[in-house]
């Protein structure tokens, strides 16, 4: 009976209500929900949907039926008792922290190389474009690429050269796949970090390289001295994240070794992929990216506020 | 005021033309499409169909095709006013991603009609309700012939939830070439299958001429196996004596037993350098290239391997080979057995065609489904694709006999065994092959391997699992 009631006088206040009003309201809220609507939608679809159904999902048993049966903290529990989870989070901690070394280690040198050595920029900029060439390839094709360089038997690359030289075919792969993962992941990382340094690199104005100069300063002291302070906020950045990046990242390592062998290369957010797309155990998956989730929010806490990250966003410090 | 209002209506039009277009324009009611004119002055009816396969077997899906000229000829008969259009396809990747792919465009109503998947994979999709069960199929006259114990092979949990499209043997291949270096005359390498037949050749005998062949350097590899997962390490698990499934309760059974000497084995190969020492890490490739270089004495193959290497080229002189090549070269033989006067094993998985539950032609489905196991059609696919048929009428064809790869091979039938149809038994298989992966490369013993892997499948599969000490 209150239903008919409801709508009656929902009815009544719409009546009611002064035409003016509406064009007021549109003609405040018209233009920035036209701008923002459509990327609020996206946000909801893309970002926050998904978020959201992963921590559904991981408080379900959903296998390959599809179905949403909630089961607690059953998967949580599981996960507990899981006999290959603490390998796989020492892998993903080598694994995150040797690869982003190397990426802003050779992003900086590049960067360095590129606009500061070489005085050039032509030369500079062909350089730069070389080590984005891999970036620019589709990520299977890059893989193909490494794993024909690594293939162990006597028709891979690697093998090949070694046979010239009689020595032996090496199974590289098998023997150090995490030497080749963060290879293969922290060459391609590089052009990032370069990218961003190099730019860092140019806004710092000349006059400060030539009284360094005037001074009689040493190039080492230049770099150190100069470069390295005045781009502090975008080394900070770009360490955040590519550390997040690689957190969540798993194509390359599983076009690569695929996370072996057994479960030598086997990362976090792999395992998560394998265990929902490969045992079909969406629930059990999603329960192993949750907790990436919170470890990337961890991670994202610390560099906010122990490194002073919120401090970036304020005015550059070179004018 | 106006201009404000202009954009609100082109952002919702622009919205909502997005939104039209992500709506799935192909999920009209199936046989909606009416084209032309019937016979009697009505609109012909066009009912279409879909099929999936996957891989170069394309046969697996074209038989329907040939299938379905029949069925619109008997519907024509019978005055039907219907005809039936298949639109086939091949899935361009592996198996597991192709069942992956159904389950998804299941969910999303676009799943085909008719998918052809490896008999295991039904437990999984009855489970999940993404098929029909087919108990009618069984009674029916086509399949009155149809090797009994391939039924087993599409029952689960009493019921059949697929028709198999034909069926294979897993020989292990072995190389005359090598074995004549070791000194063996033609008529005692003619005679090998025939004593791996009888029990006479065991499991360690192979081995033993495995390592000769290694040791004077006839052969760079003893044996070679798949390296990714598969059905075929199950086989010298069966041959071991293992029990994989409880039908009755429909639990996966970890026979430890037979699992530890399954492990032993593996390491005992390896240990003795007699596999690639990066056997589980190369690509399938380099494998085929090694048994078709000759360099390996025995490889744990499937007959359909003869149809890759004549479709690949494998070989570095001479490229792609054909069967005549491969016969001339190569012999096949049973898994010989694990003790002398044993039973010889092989392992049969047949691909079964399995009807979508989101079909709404099921009554044609059916009857594609029976006149697609006609002997000429399962012949044509079974020697361009060197598979075996299933029914006994297609045994008999003179083409399929005449064939000298697959006459030879028929009788490895009656020695089959399969995997089971648990719905969770890919988590074993992925585990058992981790496992000897592990003591493949030396980083585990059988003993240690075979702890982990009890551990690793409790669990993952908790009360699916019985554990027979």
């Amino acid at each position: 009976m209150g239903k008919p009631n409801v709508v009656v006088s929902a009815k009544k206040n719409t009546g009611n209500s002064n035409p003016n009003r509406i064009v007021g309201f549109l003609q405040k809220w018209g233009l920035p929900a036209v701008l923002l609507g459509p990327f609020l939608i996206l946000i909801t679809i893309f970002f926050i949907a998904p978020v959201v159904l992963i921590v559904i999902l991981a408080f379900t048993n959903m296998d390959s039926s599809m179905v949403w049966d909630l089961n607690g903290l059953l998967n949580f529990k599981k996960m507990a008792s899981d006999p290959n989870l603490s390998e796989i989070m020492l892998n993903t901690v080598f694994y995150v922290t040797l690869t982003l070394s190397l990426n802003i280690f050779l992003g900086l040198s590049l960067a360095l190389l590129t606009t500061y050595f070489i005085k050039q920029e032509s030369v500079g900029l062909i350089i730069r474009t070389i080590w984005m060439l891999p970036r620019i390839s589709p990520p299977v094709v890059y893989i193909l690429l490494w794993l024909w360089f690594f293939d162990p038997s006597e028709y891979g690359v690697l093998n090949s050269l070694r046979m010239i030289f009689d020595m032996p075919p090496a199974n590289f792969l098998a023997d150090q796949p995490m030497t080749a993962i963060v290879l293969a992941n922290g060459l391609i990382g590089a052009s990032y970090g370069m990218i961003i340094f190099s730019a860092a690199i140019k806004s710092i104005p000349g006059d400060l390289f030539m009284a360094a100069r005037v001074d009689g300063a040493a190039e080492r002291s230049i770099i150190f001295d100069i470069i390295i302070p005045a781009v502090k906020w975008p080394l900070m950045f770009v360490t955040l994240w590519q550390l997040l990046s690689l957190l969540t990242s798993y194509e390359y390592i599983l076009l690569l070794t695929k996370g072996g062998p057994l479960f030598e290369t086997e990362v976090l957010a792999l395992y998560s992929y394998h265990k929902a797309f490969q045992s079909f155990e969406y629930g059990y998956g999603s329960a192993v990216a949750l907790v990436l989730v919170v470890i990337a929010l961890i991670c994202t806490f610390i560099f906010w506020r122990i490194f002073g990250m919120d401090k970036m966003i304020k005015s550059s410090r070179i004018e | 005021m106006r201009k404000s209002l202009t954009a609100v209506l082109t952002s919702a039009i622009v919205l909502s033309s997005v939104l039209a277009g992500c709506s799935n324009s192909e999920n009209k009611p199936a046989g909606a499409a009416n084209a032309g004119g019937g016979a009697d002055g009505k609109e012909l009816q066009v009912i279409t169909l879909s099929a999936q396969t996957t891989g170069i077997e394309k046969t697996r899906v074209d038989n329907l095709v040939k299938a379905a000229v029949v069925l619109n000829e008997e519907l024509k008969t019978q005055g039907k006013n219907m005809e039936v259009k298949l639109e086939t396809k091949s899935f361009d990747g592996s198996w597991d991603d192709s069942l992956k792919q159904f389950m998804l465009a299941s969910k999303s109503n676009k799943a085909p009609d008719i998918f052809a998947i490896g008999h295991e994979s039904i437990g999984m999709l009855a489970k999940g309700k993404y098929i029909l069960p087919l108990d009618s199929l069984k009674e029916s006259k086509e399949y009155a012939d149809l090797f009994p114990i391939l039924w087993d092979s599409v029952t689960f949990q009493g019921q059949i939830w697929g028709i198999p499209q034909d069926t294979e043997a897993r020989p292990v291949f072995y190389n005359k070439g090598i074995l004549k270096k070791l000194g063996w005359t033609d008529q005692q390498i003619n005679e090998l299958p025939e004593k791996v037949k009888q029990g006479e050749f065991t499991l360690d005998d192979m081995t033993k001429v495995a390592e000769e062949a290694k040791a004077k350097g006839a052969a760079e590899f003893g044996i070679v196996h798949r390296p990714t997962n598969g059905p075929d390490f199950q086989a010298l698990a069966y041959n071991f004596g293992a029990e994989l499934y409880d039908a009755a309760q429909n639990k996966i059974i970890f026979d430890k037993k037979a699992v530890e000497k399954q492990l032993q084995y593996y390491y005992d190969i390896a240990q003795k350098k007699l596999i690639p020492d990066n056997l589980t890490t190369m690509e399938f490739k380099n494998v085929h290239k090694i048994v078709v270089n000759e360099k390996a004495l025995f490889y744990y193959g499937g007959i359909w391997n003869v149809n890759n290497w004549a479709a690949d080229a494998y070989h570095d002189q001479i490229g792609k080979v054909d069967a005549k090549w491969v016969n001339e070269r190569m012999g096949m033989m049973l898994i010989p057995a694990a003790e002398k006067g044993g039973k010889p094993v092989t392992l049969s998985h047949p691909i079964v065609y399995t009807v979508s539950s989101g079909t709404k032609h099921q009554d044609l489905v059916n009857r594609l489904l029976e006149l697609v196991v006609d002997p000429k059609l399962q012949t044509e696919h079974n020697l361009k694709t060197f598979h075996l048929p299933i029914t006994k009428a297609a045994a008999d064809d003179p083409n399929f006999k005449a064939d000298v790869t697959l006459g030879g091979v028929a009788y490895m039938s009656e020695y089959t065994t399969f995997l089971p149809n648990h719905e969770s038994f890919n988590k074993y298989s992925g585990s058992v092959f981790k496992a000897i992966q592990a003591v493949e490369l030396g980083k585990q013993t059988p003993a240690e391997a075979l702890k982990d892997l009890e551990t690793q499948l409790k669990n993952d599969l908790g009360d699916e699992l019985i554990i027979k000490n």
